[in-house]
């Protein structure tokens, strides 16, 4: 079943909103910015997407923000600039699902609510940070600010969280459950992620992301949310459709087969094992586009791929990324004209997703 | 494509503190269960000890968290009962759909007090949990091929893992899926709940007027769900019938349940509807039934406005709230129930509440053949899922 892409909200390094995305796909630049890492060895700068969310008080009254965490906040500026984009901010939400997908949760929550037990002991664990460290925070904030009651689904897994997620998304507006669903992902940076991509990929020297350059390692942490109001497919205004979906397990030696006219979007995000994969399941000829340097590296990362997608989708035309789109593998300059995408996504040892998009 | 429910279930299997295997779960439950007991596996500070409802007997595997172990274990006697061989898994278009709450936590106790104390600590606890996704710990397992999904939607998990499953065979993107939950026992989760001051410091009393709160448990539970053009080619038995499936959200508080059952109430609904099933044909409800003054209230009172007379229970009092995995758990002894004809006694009730609307089984009782069974989650986030079962095929 296909389905249309009604709006799009987007908060992450490069801003907020889909002006600020679009300009970032413009301008092909977004300065990373920089998370303070503790470390044994004193605090570490690390360059880093942040994302900033003030925002949200246009939406929300500032007091009911009080104990709503970063990682929530991102998912309700997110969700409620999908809406406002869509024309459905204040309307009726009966009929709509939301569905939240998370590679990690609300790290800096969980952190928090595991440091009350260490600092403090047992006793003194935090209800409040354990009450929000919950996966399904950020879909729950969503459902109760927004009053939508019908299915909310969160989905965690790991790179594959947003395909995964979409597949029941896609199944809600299939069997009739919703007539639309606030689909988004969020991911927030923390202490834990900053120390941990410290420790597994180092210091690095630059701060700007080489998605296909399999000879160093160049991924920069992101953080953010994206969301996508989705719907069957009818005779209103869209973005772009989305038309096909599959994820699971490539079989060994198979590569998928794409459309020759469709640009492929990568999720290749500076990690230096992932590149080369990418390029050796991609067509020699195909055109390439990763967008991961305006935003960084992140599970979430895929719903901005989508975000992006539409984006290109709708304007007709290839944004130029430094480096990696407009391009083939050889850097060759290709026809900027498209109406249709793949965005690709691997993870682990041979799983990979593939969602399929064209304009209208 | 969606293909009409109801969807089959031909493979059952339950790991709990009742039992390491379905069989030997449910004769503790038809016995009237254990009783739970102060955690071994961990050490509290905590002056009280507020009992557990603890696996014993059961190794995991160390490259794995306990989580994803129980949920192999629990996979692999589902799909040993279906008659499935890993060969066949690999010509088969399989899912999973799984869900979780600590099965992904990026939580590593001792790897956050080394790092809180100055120390660089090794990273292997954190790959650890990276590698135990449980849906792709099954999937890697079984040398799978098609999605995973690890539902994260916390105390409702199991039980949205298994209709979205369900869903995965209407919308002909699988011929199987593995569908359940899955969780462990964790001093993390452990203190959470300790914390907000719904765990009981005896054995839990589902629904009963002294109740105060639930005991953790851990386990899982999977169902092997299978389409009817696998089947006819198979020949395989429907031990069980899936035939819906319903969520709602209360959209009121992060914690606590809707005062109305705002949303268990749509999700009861929904299920119902998917195929046009009268509210009169409900034989029985495995309720969700943690024990917590609130949600026992909200629970029982939609019950009883919705089911009137209609016997319930919760088999919390023999498994303790397994999480992530309960859904799953309670899915399987559903459809076990069916099969039997008899429901078991609502371990941990004896004195009924006046403030609830209505009261559960206090011994086993023998259930009408040809009616449905209805299993509910509610969880933190105001998630409500709803699943209908009827009885499979005759032998």
């Amino acid at each position: 079943m296909r389905m249309a892409i009604k709006g799009i909200g987007v908060v992450g390094g490069f801003g907020c909103g889909v002006a600020e995305l679009e300009a970032a796909l413009e301008s092909g630049k977004v300065p990373a910015g920089e998370l303070g890492v503790p470390t044994p060895q004193g605090q570490r700068i690390i360059p880093a997407f942040r994302a900033a969310t003030e925002r949200l008080e246009e939406f929300v009254p500032k007091r009911a923000l009080r104990r709503v965490d970063h990682f929530s906040r991102l998912g309700l500026l997110g969700a409620h600039l999908a809406l406002a984009d869509a024309g459905r901010l204040g309307g009726n939400l009966d009929r709509v699902g939301v569905v939240v997908s998370s590679g990690y949760g609300a790290t800096a929550t969980t952190f928090a609510y595991l440091d009350s037990i260490i600092a403090d002991g047992d006793v003194c664990a935090s209800p409040t940070h354990f009450a929000n460290s919950v996966h399904n925070a950020a879909a729950a904030n969503i459902s109760i600010m927004l009053a939508a009651r019908g299915p909310s689904l969160t989905v965690s897994q790991l790179e594959l969280s947003v395909p995964s997620a979409l597949l029941s998304a896609r199944q809600w507006l299939a069997e009739g459950r919703v007539d639309a669903v606030l689909f988004g992902a969020v991911d927030e940076l923390s202490d834990l992620v900053g120390y941990l991509h410290l420790r597994r990929y180092g210091p690095k020297p630059g701060s700007v992301i080489s998605p296909l350059d399999h000879g160093r390692e160049s991924s920069v942490p992101g953080e953010g949310a994206a969301f996508l109001l989705l719907t069957r497919m009818d005779d209103g205004p869209a973005y772009c459709s989305i038309d096909a979906l599959k994820l699971g397990a490539l079989p060994a030696g198979e590569r998928p087969v794409f459309r020759e006219d469709a640009l492929l979007v990568l999720g290749a995000d500076g990690r230096r094992e992932l590149a080369s994969r990418y390029l050796a399941l991609v067509p020699e000829r195909a055109r390439l586009a990763c967008y991961a340097p305006l935003y960084g590296s992140m599970p979430a990362a895929a719903a901005f791929d989508l975000a992006a997608a539409a984006l290109v989708l709708k304007k007709g035309s290839v944004y130029p990324i430094p480096g990696a789109a407009g391009c083939d593998r050889d850097g060759k300059a290709l026809p900027s004209a498209t109406s249709h995408v793949s965005v690709l996504r691997l993870a682990g040892e041979n799983e990979y997703a593939r969602i399929d998009m064209s304009g209208i | 494509m969606t293909h009409p429910w109801p969807v089959a279930i031909t493979g059952l299997g339950c790991i709990c503190a009742a039992g390491n295997d379905l069989d030997s779960s449910l004769d503790t439950l038809y016995r009237g269960g254990n009783p739970p007991a102060a955690p071994v596996s961990f050490a509290s500070e905590h002056p009280t000890r507020y009992p557990v409802f603890e696996i014993t007997g059961f190794r995991g595997r160390p490259e794995l968290l306990r989580t994803s172990a129980l949920a192999l274990q629990a996979a692999g006697e589902a799909l040993t009962q279906a008659g499935f061989d890993r060969g066949e898994l690999s010509r088969l278009r399989v899912g999973v759909c799984v869900g979780t709450t600590v099965g992904c936590a990026l939580n590593d106790e001792q790897f956050c007090r080394e790092y809180r104390a100055g120390r660089d600590p090794e990273l292997e606890p954190i790959q650890r949990i990276l590698r135990s996704n449980p849906a792709a710990a099954i999937a890697r397992e079984f040398a799978l091929s098609g999605p995973c999904q690890t539902v994260v939607n916390a105390c409702a998990s199991g039980t949205d893992a298994v209709g979205l499953g369900a869903s995965w065979i209407r919308g002909g993107i699988c011929d199987l899926v593995i569908a359940g939950g899955a969780d462990e026992l964790s001093r993390i989760t452990y203190h959470g709940f300790i914390s907000l001051m719904i765990a009981d410091d005896s054995p839990c009393k589902p629904f009963d007027l002294g109740r105060k709160g639930l005991n953790l448990g851990e386990g899982a539970g999977m169902l092997v769900l299978e389409s009817e053009a696998l089947r006819a080619r198979r020949g395989s038995r429907a031990l069980s019938y899936l035939i819906g499936y319903g969520s709602g959200c209360d959209a009121h508080h992060l914690t606590a349940p809707s005062p109305g059952g705002v949303g268990l109430r749509r999700a009861i609904a929904e299920a119902l509807a998917c195929c046009a099933t009268p509210y009169e044909e409900v034989r029985f409800v495995n309720a969700h039934g943690t024990g917590t003054p609130d949600n026992d209230r909200v629970e029982s009172r939609v019950l009883a406005d919705l089911f009137p007379g209609v016997p319930y229970l919760s088999t919390k009092g023999c498994t303790g709230h397994t999480l992530g995995a309960a859904g799953a758990i309670e899915a399987v002894f559903t459809a076990a129930s069916l099969m039997r004809g008899v429901i078991p006694a609502s371990v941990g009730f004896s004195t009924p509440d006046p403030e609830l609307g209505g009261r559960p089984v206090r011994v086993p009782t023998e259930v009408a053949r040809g009616g449905v069974a209805l299993s509910e989650s509610l969880a933190f986030g105001g998630n409500n899922a709803v699943i209908l079962l009827r009885l499979g095929d005759d032998d």
